[in-house]
């Protein structure tokens, strides 16, 4: 490995610039100028420009924004405040009661979100004063919205799973699909864990309530109804290979913005707030996306991915050991730095190693956004925990202890994918295209 | 100065947002133009052929514009993410040399990229570079609100830096207080 100094020069610089404070897009620029600067003789600013401009411009890309500011109306809608009322008379039988409302809630929200800190925010803010005034145990409501605010990453439409999808140009579309039941199958552990729990925790579960008459039931969540159609619309029509994803979150802002004004929630000023919030938020991501390609490319032009391809194939491991080193490695990474940036890092240095071990694309993405929410609810760096550190006032590391067995139910959830893939490959492969 | 930039960086996100509110009406009138043909098919048999002509390609050049066009603007709302886990225990002092470094390091940097984005946007329209659909429109103006982006976001990356300089706080700050549950503030 002649390239060592080169490598570990570069990952100094990246890390140096990121922990001083840099903007995590121009460090990631930085972190390729230098490469292809120092170390090959191509005209550096010609390639950053070229190379921005070619990855900037996709169709596909489109439906980042798009989405985002689907999610940015219905986070204004009434949809947030009909979440609660609407959903705990409905679960109120099960063991564990209205702490299911966070995880339910959550996968819900993070259906029409694609951010794991706002999914938490949001179902936080209406359920943290319900279940606390009932007398639900602190510990479990704060553990079940940190871990289930998880689920915004891997339920789609998934922003993460579009950024994944175009660094490394594979079909968003299949992408979302392959989310699908991995996270059905997380919001049914996180479900079996609070059943569970509570059955072994009747002291602190406070008394049942009374059930509420069918009609009323309904009548309370006829919020939930046409956003839960806007989802099954959604996923439907992708899946049905009716529409891309592009289409698909286009007919969704127009949706969105239908329930919203039927509900009476949509002004003038909440639609233009959605609209900025959405500009804001797609320019961040756009930014790193750009950034990425650029270290991408520089990164082809050193050769290092081929070689770190090859020193790792060297090692002959099996597929499990690279997944676990891997999963270690991304739970470190995770513990500074954000999931999109995590994702973007790896499409351009670890992916021709991925390839090489002959491991499935999508399903690769969908393991690295499920170990990605696994580093959302760990500290120093979760994002989730600064949710909900801001929203209970906790500190940080009771937040952490709280959501720690979440953290153990992720990780059963990879170890779920590792031994049986097809719960990620069943779906996209009976995809129509 | 104070308000001919604060305009600029409120107009450039607006202009942002005009591309992203497009880029939602050009693919639902594709959309539109799909289910219409699919009704055709069922009724005459045959599509009609409806198409919004170079549909993806605009939609990739409105893209363009709604994310560069932002970026002055994202920047003063603390919308660009970084890694505040280090400096954030450090006191004004050192903190406020911190900020001069990442607001130098990175106005250079944007400048840097504004200059080759200019560039490629002149050798585009010196060579009469055109887009490969079916309404072939010269490459170099989806290019120039790229190019236009990073030389606004530049400005904006200086201008916090002299902020900084005067002894100010920079503007980015005030929208990266760790709390990412609110609504960023909406005055740019």
């Amino acid at each position: 490995m002649e390239q060592l100094p080169l490598i570990i020069l570069m990952l100094v610089v990246f890390f140096a610039l990121l922990g001083s404070g840099l903007w995590v897009a121009l460090s990631l620029l930085a972190a390729g100028m230098v490469a292809m600067g120092l170390f090959t003789s191509a005209p550096v600013g010609l390639v950053l420009a070229t190379t921005v401009w070619g990855a900037s411009n996709s169709w596909a890309l489109a439906a980042l924004p798009l989405f985002i500011w689907m999610g940015e109306i219905l986070f204004r809608s009434r949809l947030s405040r009909d979440m609660f009322t609407g959903l705990a008379p409905w679960i109120n039988w099960l063991p564990g009661r209205l702490l299911h409302v966070n995880v339910l809630g959550c996968g819900i929200f993070a259906a029409v979100s694609g951010s794991s800190a706002a999914t938490a925010a949001t179902i936080g803010k209406m359920s943290i004063p319900e279940l606390s005034k009932r007398g639900y145990d602190e510990t479990m409501t704060i553990g079940t919205l940190a871990g289930s605010g998880t689920l915004g990453l891997l339920i789609p439409p998934s922003i993460i799973l579009i950024v994944y999808g175009v660094a490394i140009e594979e079909s968003i579309a299949r992408l979302f699909i392959a989310g699908i039941l991995p996270g059905l199958l997380l919001v049914g552990l996180f479900m079996g864990y609070v059943a569970v729990w509570s059955l072994f925790n009747r002291d602190k579960m406070p008394p049942r309530e009374p059930s509420v008459a069918l009609w009323e039931r309904i009548k309370l969540a006829r919020n939930l109804l046409p956003v839960a159609l806007i989802i099954f619309g959604i996923i439907g029509s992708i899946f049905a290979g009716w529409a891309s994803p592009t289409d698909a979150a286009s007919v969704g802002v127009a949706l969105a913005l239908l329930f919203s004004w039927l509900s009476g929630s949509l002004s003038w000023d909440t639609f233009i707030a959605s609209l900025m919030g959405a500009m804001r938020t797609s320019c961040m991501i756009a930014f790193i996306l750009a950034g990425a390609a650029f270290l991408t490319v520089a990164m082809g032009f050193t050769g290092i991915p081929r070689l770190l391809a090859a020193w790792i194939g060297g090692f002959d491991l099996s597929p499990a050991m690279l997944l676990f080193a891997l999963t270690l490695f991304f739970i470190l990474l995770g513990c500074f730095l954000d999931g999109i940036s995590v994702v973007v890092l790896t499409t351009s240095i670890i992916q021709p190693m991925v390839e090489q071990a002959g491991i499935d694309r999508v399903w690769f993405g969908i393991f690295i956004v499920i170990v990605v929410e696994m580093a959302q609810i760990t500290p120093p760096v979760g994002f989730n925990l600064f949710v909900l550190q801001g929203l209970t006032g906790k500190n940080i590391l009771v937040v952490a202890r709280a959501a720690f067995p979440f953290f153990l139910l992720l990780l059963v959830a990879v170890g779920l994918i590792v031994a049986f893939p097809e719960i990620v490959t069943y779906l996209p492969n009976r995809m129509t295209s | 100065m104070r308000r001919v930039l604060d305009s600029l960086y409120r107009f450039s996100g607006a202009a942002a947002a005009a591309f992203l509110l497009a880029i939602c009406g050009i693919v639902l009138l594709q959309v539109g133009a799909n289910m219409i043909d699919s009704a055709a098919t069922l009724v005459i048999g045959e599509p009609i052929g409806l198409v919004v002509p170079s549909y993806s390609e605009f939609t990739g050049f409105f893209l363009v514009a709604a994310s560069f066009l932002a970026m002055a603007n994202a920047l003063r709302s603390g919308s660009h993410i970084r890694v505040t886990l280090i400096i954030r225990g450090l006191a004004p002092g050192p903190r406020r040399w911190v900020e001069l470094w990442c607001t130098a390091v990175g106005t250079a940097m944007s400048g840097y990229f504004a200059w080759y984005a200019v560039d490629m946007v002149i050798d585009a329209y010196r060579f009469n570079d055109v887009s490969a659909g079916i309404v072939a429109v010269p490459i170099w103006i989806p290019q120039s609100s790229m190019a236009l982006g990073l030389v606004i976001f530049t400005i904006a990356l200086a201008d916090e830096f002299v902020t900084l300089l005067r002894g100010g706080t920079p503007h980015y700050e005030q929208g990266e207080h760790g709390d990412l549950s609110g609504p960023v503030p909406d005055d740019i």
